[in-house]
């Protein structure tokens, strides 16, 4: 009895440290995903899925992490905080996820912020980068991507030095929430930097349809460059009101609207809209991407990509990283440790290389300004990825 | 062009969306006491319905709608059976209840079908702009304007001089002295479910054509009910006009002062109307004797 004490002891304080840590095995690294996978916002949590699924693919195609392959779980929380909560509990307790590489949205991050501080779990944050997810920063989390305010700002600059305008007359259209707060302070910076004259500002709720009221007014204050804020079909009606009064404007949209779905409602208006977004729309690096994908994932999947595929993927390839550099003895303080030093590392060109070396932990703030063109619902790369 | 007018023209728009949508809840309520909180899911439903129907076989407006309404009535008529003729002599609040379940019910299967992405639904009707005394329409803006006139006379002519009309009036007047009479009860509800939903098609339609097909549509279910009070519940025409008031009062609302006023302007004037009137601008007044 007392050999086996002794034994069971030697063993115990030789054992390796990362066994301590849940969701590693000698062979499989459990990555936890929660997402939008059922409602109307469904095509977001696909999207991320397919990102997932196609970076870990191709991460286990090549050997895995240190010869562990990655295997992704993921739980819908039909983009209901309290469902998010639930959803990652599940993943933590019955699962035992090693990392989380998935957050839905802005509230639903911030409902799942407990569990994550609480289980020291490293996540990376890839389709909401909100001020309020990094700031203040929480030592395992880790953000990837740019503010909708530096979107707006970077295509009002870049109409505002490249676009030939008689007499540039400002707009903003946004809604009354967190989310349009941050689209009125890039639309705050372009206008008090360039000194243009800004003639209308109107806010409305968020599943607004009707528009025509709200596009009579920017019409009457003679708005020929506007701040779009409307997303998806609000953003469609808003530009569909906008061709109907015959009104001449140059719009900078929200980042949702090189998504095809929402390309295809808001090109029936015809206008050659701007976007900024911190991901690669177009180029080598998209068509390289899209190549990849095919090896990895079925038509109907393919079909799901879109920008939120691609930040998705980027995140899960940093997080492989920084597990891969904490060599045999895997763990989630190395991982997080790993994800801090993590500098320019770089992700195929589909987005800016991401450097989580900072104070606030985020990386991808970068955009591109593109343009659409409204006959063919293809878009032209303006700028090359630029922070601002 | 005049600003005034052109907050009128779209608040007619947007009024004629509500008021089609607010006389199918109408109907329901008059001929069974009973508010379908299910109605805003029909209407979702029926659009999806005409889009697929467009996508296949490529229908323009007209026959679209030949084809949709008869399919939304049926479809109605199976909901009724299935989900609430069961229910009949329960308590009206089980009875809404099952109407609200059926809203989730609805909203999960019209995702599940069409998954959640937003479509163009054109059915072929021009998109080019055109001028009404210089102010400015599409097409399908006066299509919704023309579906609510054309539905509310039918919806009158119906009611006034149809047996069915009559015996829905009668059901909805007094049940019992309407099954004295040799009036068939389930029946009258049944058809109220059928022309309801053949109500909802015209509307989802529509405003599909006006402001895209999205998984959310079934929420202006929700933004016409202000109208079904304030016309009265109990009253289809009231319901449709009432829509007009409640769009134009919006629109104006909006365009002059602004800063989402939109939202609430139309409760505030309910407040109001129901304070005066409780049964609402053309509702019956229900007296008891006690």
């Amino acid at each position: 009895m007392k050999r086996i004490a002794i034994v069971a002891i030697a063993a115990l304080a030789t054992g390796p440290a990362f066994a301590a840590d849940p969701g590693v095995t000698d062979t499989e690294i459990r990555i936890g995903d929660v997402n939008i996978m059922t409602g109307a916002a469904s095509f977001i949590g696909r999207a991320v899925s397919v990102g997932s699924k196609i970076a870990a693919a191709e991460i286990n195609d090549a050997g895995g992490v240190n010869g562990r392959m990655i295997k992704i779980i993921t739980e819908d929380d039909g983009y209901v905080p309290s469902r998010s909560f639930q959803a990652l509990s599940k993943l933590i307790e019955v699962d035992e996820i090693f990392a989380l590489n998935g957050t839905s949205g802005t509230a639903n991050v911030l409902a799942m912020m407990p569990l994550i501080e609480e289980n020291n779990l490293p996540t990376i944050v890839s389709t909401a980068p909100n001020e309020l997810v990094y700031d203040p920063v929480r030592p395992s989390v880790f953000t990837l991507g740019a503010s909708y305010s530096d979107a707006f700002y970077a295509q009002l600059k870049y109409i505002n030095d490249n676009v030939d305008i008689e007499n540039p007359v400002y707009g903003l259209i946004r809604q009354d929430d967190d989310f349009g707060v941050a689209v009125e302070h890039g639309y705050n910076r372009a206008v008090e930097e360039f000194g243009v004259e800004d003639a209308a500002r109107i806010r409305f709720k968020k599943g607004t349809s009707n528009f025509s009221a709200e596009v009579a007014q920017l019409d009457r204050a003679g708005v020929n460059v506007l701040a779009n804020g409307g997303i998806i079909s609000g953003a469609a009606n808003i530009l569909s009101e906008a061709r109907k009064l015959g009104m001449d404007i140059q719009s900078a949209q929200v980042w949702s609207e090189d998504m095809p779905p929402s390309v295809n409602l808001a090109a029936q208006a015809g206008y050659d809209y701007y976007v900024a977004d911190y991901v690669a729309l177009t180029g080598e690096a998209n068509d390289a991407f899209l190549e990849t994908a095919r090896e990895y994932v079925s038509e109907d999947e393919i079909e799901a990509i879109n920008r939120y595929t691609y930040v998705t993927y980027a995140a899960l390839h940093a997080m492989a990283e920084a597990m891969s550099r904490c060599g045999e003895e895997l763990t989630r303080d190395c991982t997080i440790e790993n994800l801090r030093q993590l500098e320019d590392f770089p992700v195929g060109g589909i987005m800016a290389p991401i450097s989580f070396n900072n104070e606030n932990q985020l990386s991808g703030t970068a955009v591109s300004v593109y343009q659409l063109d409204a006959d063919t619902q293809t878009f032209t790369r303006l700028t090359e990825f630029v922070d601002y | 062009m005049d600003f005034f007018l052109l907050l009128i023209s779209t608040g007619l728009v947007i009024g004629a969306s509500y008021g089609l949508i607010a006389m199918g809840f109408a109907l329901v309520y008059k001929a069974t006491g009973v508010v379908n909180f299910a109605h805003g899911e029909l209407v979702m439903l029926t659009a999806y319905i005409a889009f697929s129907l467009t996508q296949i076989f490529g229908l323009s407006f007209i026959p679209l709608m030949l084809v949709t309404i008869p399919i939304s009535m049926v479809l109605g008529l199976t909901l009724e059976r299935i989900f609430i003729r069961p229910m009949l002599g329960e308590p009206v609040f089980s009875i809404v209840m099952v109407t609200i379940g059926l809203a989730v019910i609805l909203r999960g299967v019209t995702i599940m079908i069409w998954g959640p992405d937003p479509h163009n639904l054109t059915a072929g009707v021009t998109r080019d702009v055109i001028r009404v005394f210089g102010i400015p329409f599409y097409a399908a803006q006066l299509m919704s304007i023309a579906a609510l006139a054309i539905c509310t006379t039918l919806g009158w002519a119906f009611l006034r001089f149809s047996r069915i009309g009559i015996s829905m009036r009668a059901v909805a007047s007094h049940e019992t002295a309407a099954l004295l009479v040799g009036i068939s009860v389930s029946r009258t509800h049944a058809m109220a479910w059928a022309l309801s939903s053949g109500l909802a098609a015209v509307a989802g339609v529509l405003f599909a054509m006006n402001f895209k097909l999205a998984p959310d549509l079934w929420f202006q279910g929700l933004k016409s009910f202000p109208a079904v009070i304030l016309g009265g519940l109990d009253s289809i025409l009231g319901a449709a006009f009432a829509g007009v008031i409640i769009g134009l009062i919006e629109n104006l609302s909006q365009g002059y002062i602004g800063q989402g006023l939109r939202e609430i302007s139309g409760f505030i004037v309910i407040i109001i109307v129901l304070m005066v009137r409780p049964y609402g601008l053309f509702g019956d007044r229900d007296i008891e004797r006690v």
